[in-house]
């Protein structure tokens, strides 16, 4: 008896003294990830005025671009700076790893480099032989990995090693727990400052250089820029991709990026960014690559496997109001298992979890986006609020520093790796190259990556999967970073993938009483309805009306058939329910009521040398629509 | 004190004529470590690990210094520096840096103004136009909608009855490159005049036909000195950098002569 009271006695005092000890802890430690930096850069005033359009214009951009600061880029051979990335973006040629130039047809408007925020700078460092970092042994593979003589196809299979093993097995190793840097890590919870391969001055001052570049170039009223990075996490079993790309509007930004050595929970990320949103620094992040999630972007519940509550979805919409559904490495939109009765279901699929060696199968449920619509839906109707109401953008995820939009100009994205038709797996691999690959296989471990089709021999590396893509547009007043930020904010924003046509769609209750021939047409639809990414608030006997005004890249392909694809739940059971409509035709054809598709206008690719039907599609589509028109 | 300076002296010339008499055929082989050099040793390692070294640290940090230096005079004794690509490197750029800092950080006025009259087209800033229009779709027999509606408007001043275009009406100081990104790359090129304040048209655009009204044209123009000075600074510090290498490469280049074989298979 006397035992257990002072038992009891010992508990009290520890749990006071524990207490003590939290507070202490919250007031000693800093949250370095919290302190918030100024990176802009004194530039002469513009005097002239920045054209303001009230009915909007659409602007095209890419935000998902990688350079010589992020891991793998690095490894891949890309030496191309994030300033050089932004050349690029307004017109001027920059050069491929392996020597040749690239050049956009047409400037874009605005460009974000999103550079792994995860060990950012740290490989270049490793390389840099004049380093303290390139003293540590483990280093030895990657002395000098990209100087021009070192950056040649033959290097391919000694980067891919580098890629999937060397530098997951060394580069993960903190101090010993009497360290300096180890106390220094806890006290500024920065965990990162406690790994032995971590040099937190080099990493900040390449964030530092990232913020700069985007300073520089940013011209408003001409090209917009945005300073940013990719939160590269990912489930800690089976590999689920859960990247997400984080970008300010603002040149105040935080002093480090916040990664996957803080915290692989994506809830945390959220959490981070609530913090600066309170000191008055705005973001938002963009999950991408749903598609390689193996099912897990768009879970029915949280990442630690509880349930999603209201709290949680508003928590995920403040800051992830638009999502990635296309870019090099596949579209995320459907799967021909989530949508059967959508004859193009499988447009531009990549069915693998991104990363994986050898390319491993990715579960398409909670994979792609209509299907997150769909979960959403159903979530919202159990009462747990919808944390999947967002807009979409493509990007190309490109990792040169160039983003590839057009398919006839086209590098796709992993430097070295991936920049030639025989890399790719486009064209039959000659002998030479067929031997390396084998030799490959055997020095390094690594599963065959050829295959044998139609009696030829292709490289089976996953990047035949892989295609030109895509564009993030924002409907915006002006091309500032506040006008187009506030874009996605509201989710106005569609993607493409890689074309630079252009859609308006609008939702409301009278949209069919207005004039399609007008001039005002676009005034009235945005003073009659909402547009596209809004919520729309009605009664239940209304059924809403759209207005859909589409219009062909002037470069490009002219269009064949606007589509609206119906999402929807049973109100008794929650069921979810897709269902695929044409609603406008090209060449003066007109719905069918049974099928709900436009008939054939005759449009032919000729697959011999990729050219296309000269004398159909139309230049512009545009109807309203609403369901009783089927 | 005279004296001792004196005897110190010739303590030296002795120790001076012995050391030429035992190792005049050898290099020396003291390693003399400088209070400078060990001072930076001692703040890098104090800055790397956050506080300042323990005596054994210290020992560790001479000796390993002593040894790299053992092990790179060592290696020159070998040749080892000979024909390897990263010394070379690594002395191009030394050089490269040396040459690069004898410029003037402060470049004069008429140096800038000189930049400025031969680099002109840099600083130009471009023609624009501001314009309205009437647009007829491809959509539906464009070309003879538009003659018609020009007709019209012309002779009896009729205003035109258009498609709404997708980008809008009106188009305030587009400059050329704009033009071309909302109505295709031959548009603006395709026009042989532009007179102000009146209709012109039909002219064919990726999207069908337009009649077009300029209200109001800028040529392009050169700003004024003073609010491109910034920039013509720091574009001539930039190329001065870079011609300070090329020309001490021209000056020194003719000197060397290349020997490449001939036979070599490329």
């Amino acid at each position: 008896m006397k035992l257990s009271k002072s038992f009891i006695g010992l508990v009290t005092v520890s749990t006071i003294f524990m207490l003590y000890a939290s507070g202490l802890y919250t007031n000693f430690q800093s949250d370095s990830a919290l302190e918030i930096v100024d990176f802009s850069i004194a530039k002469p005033a513009s005097e002239k005025n920045i054209p303001s359009n009230p009915d909007r214009v659409p602007l095209y951009g890419d935000l998902h671009v990688h350079t010589k600061y992020s891991f793998d880029a690095y490894i891949f051979g890309v030496t191309a700076t994030p300033y050089d990335a932004y050349k690029y973006a307004i017109g001027e040629a920059i050069k491929h790893p392996l020597g040749f130039d690239m050049k956009l047809k047409e400037p874009l408007d605005f460009y974000a480099v999103t550079d792994h925020g995860f060990y950012m700078g740290m490989i270049e460092n490793y390389a840099d032989t004049s380093s303290k970092m390139s003293k540590n042994e483990w280093t030895k593979p990657m002395h000098n990995l990209n100087r021009p003589e070192n950056v040649t196809v033959e290097s391919l299979g000694a980067r891919a090693d580098l890629f999937s093993s060397v530098l997951t097995q060394a580069i993960i190793k903190p101090y010993p727990y009497w360290h300096p840097k180890v106390w220094k890590a806890w006290l500024t919870n920065n965990i990162q400052v406690a790994l032995q391969s971590f040099d937190y001055d080099v990493h900040k001052s390449a964030w530092a250089d990232v913020a700069n570049a985007a300073e520089e170039f940013n011209d408003p009223g001409k090209f917009t820029t945005f300073i940013g990075y990719e939160f590269t996490t990912s489930t800690d079993v089976e590999g689920g991709n859960l990247h997400r790309n984080v970008i300010f509007n603002s040149s105040d930004a935080p002093i480090r990026p916040w990664t996957r050595i803080d915290s692989i929970n994506p809830e945390d990320l959220w959490t981070w960014m609530d913090g600066l949103r309170d000191q008055g620094v705005d973001s938002l992040a963009m999950p991408h690559n749903s598609n390689g999630s193996n099912g897990q972007m768009f879970e029915v519940e949280t990442f630690r496997g509880s349930a999603i509550s209201k709290e949680y979805s508003e928590k995920r919409m403040r800051n992830e109001p638009v999502v990635e559904i296309t870019q090099i490495k596949g579209t995320s939109d459907t799967h021909p298992l989530l949508s059967p009765d959508d004859e193009w279901a499988d447009f531009e699929i990549m069915d693998k979890r991104v990363g994986s060696r050898p390319p491993t199968y990715s579960m398409p449920q909670g994979g792609y986006v209509r299907d997150a619509f769909l979960r959403g839906l159903t979530l919202e109707w159990k009462g747990q609020g919808n944390p999947y109401k967002f807009g979409v953008i493509g990007s190309s995820d490109t990792h040169t520093g160039a983003g590839g939009f057009d398919e006839d100009n086209y590098w796709s994205k992993a430097g070295v790796l991936d920049g030639t038709d025989m890399g790719r797996g486009s064209v039959p691999l000659t002998q030479d190259r067929i031997d390396q690959l084998d030799k490959y296989a055997d020095v390094y471990d690594q599963p065959i990556s050829i295959q044998e089709i139609g009696g030829q021999t292709y490289a089976d590396v996953g990047f035949d999967q892989w295609g030109a893509s895509g564009l993030a547009v924002a409907w915006a007043e002006e091309n500032t970073r506040d006008s187009i930020f506030k874009a996605f904010k509201r989710k106005e924003t569609f993607a493409t993938t890689g074309t630079r046509m252009a859609v308006r769609f609008f939702a409301g209750f009278d949209l069919e009483s207005i004039d399609l021939e007008s001039e005002e047409m676009v005034k009235n639809a945005y003073a009659k309805g909402v547009t596209m990414g809004a919520d729309l608030f009605g009664n239940n006997d209304q059924a809403p009306q759209f207005l859909v005004w589409a219009q062909r890249d002037k470069l490009g392909a002219p269009l064949q058939r606007v589509q609206i694809i119906k999402g929807w739940v049973e109100n008794a059971s929650g069921t979810p329910k897709e269902q695929v409509y044409d609603v406008a035709c090209s060449d003066g054809l007109t719905v069918d009521p049974i099928t709900n598709r436009c008939p054939d206008n005759g449009a032919r690719v000729n697959i011999n040398d990729c050219s296309i039907s000269n004398d159909v599609g139309a230049v512009e589509l545009k109807t309203t629509w609403d369901r009783s028109r089927v | 004190m005279n004296l001792r300076i004196i005897v110190f002296f010739i303590i030296g010339l002795v120790i001076f004529l012995l050391d030429i008499g035992l190792n005049s055929q050898e290099d020396s082989k003291d390693i003399y470590v400088s209070d400078q050099e060990l001072t930076s040793l001692l703040s890098a390692w104090q800055s790397q690990v956050g506080r300042p070294p323990s005596d054994e640290e210290i020992v560790n940090i001479i000796n390993n210094l002593v040894q790299e230096e053992i092990l790179y005079r060592e290696a020159l004794l070998l040749g080892l520096d000979q024909e390897d690509r990263i010394i070379k490197r690594r002395l191009a750029q030394k050089i490269t840096f040396l040459k690069q800092e004898t410029i003037p950080t402060e470049p004069s006025e008429s140096e800038l103004q000189e930049f400025f009259e031969t680099n002109k087209s840099n600083y130009f800033m471009p023609a624009t136009y501001s314009f309205t229009h009437h647009y007829f779709s491809k959509e539906s027999n464009a070309k003879e909608r538009a003659n018609l509606a020009f007709n019209a408007l012309t002779e009896n001043g009729i205003e035109p009855t258009g498609d709404p275009f997708f980008l809008g009406k009106n188009f305030y100081q587009n400059t050329a490159a704009e033009i071309d990104r909302n109505f295709g790359p031959s548009f603006l090129s395709a026009l042989k005049a532009i007179d102000l304040n009146q209709w012109s048209g039909p002219h064919s655009s990726a999207f069908g036909e337009h009649l077009v009204y300029f209200k109001n044209t800028s040529a392009g123009f050169l700003p004024a000195w003073e609010k491109v000075k910034g920039a013509v600074t720091q574009d001539y510090l930039t190329q001065a950098q870079d011609d300070a290498i090329k020309n001490y490469l021209k000056e020194i280049k003719s000197e060397y002569r290349v020997i490449i074989n001939p036979n070599y298979q490329f």
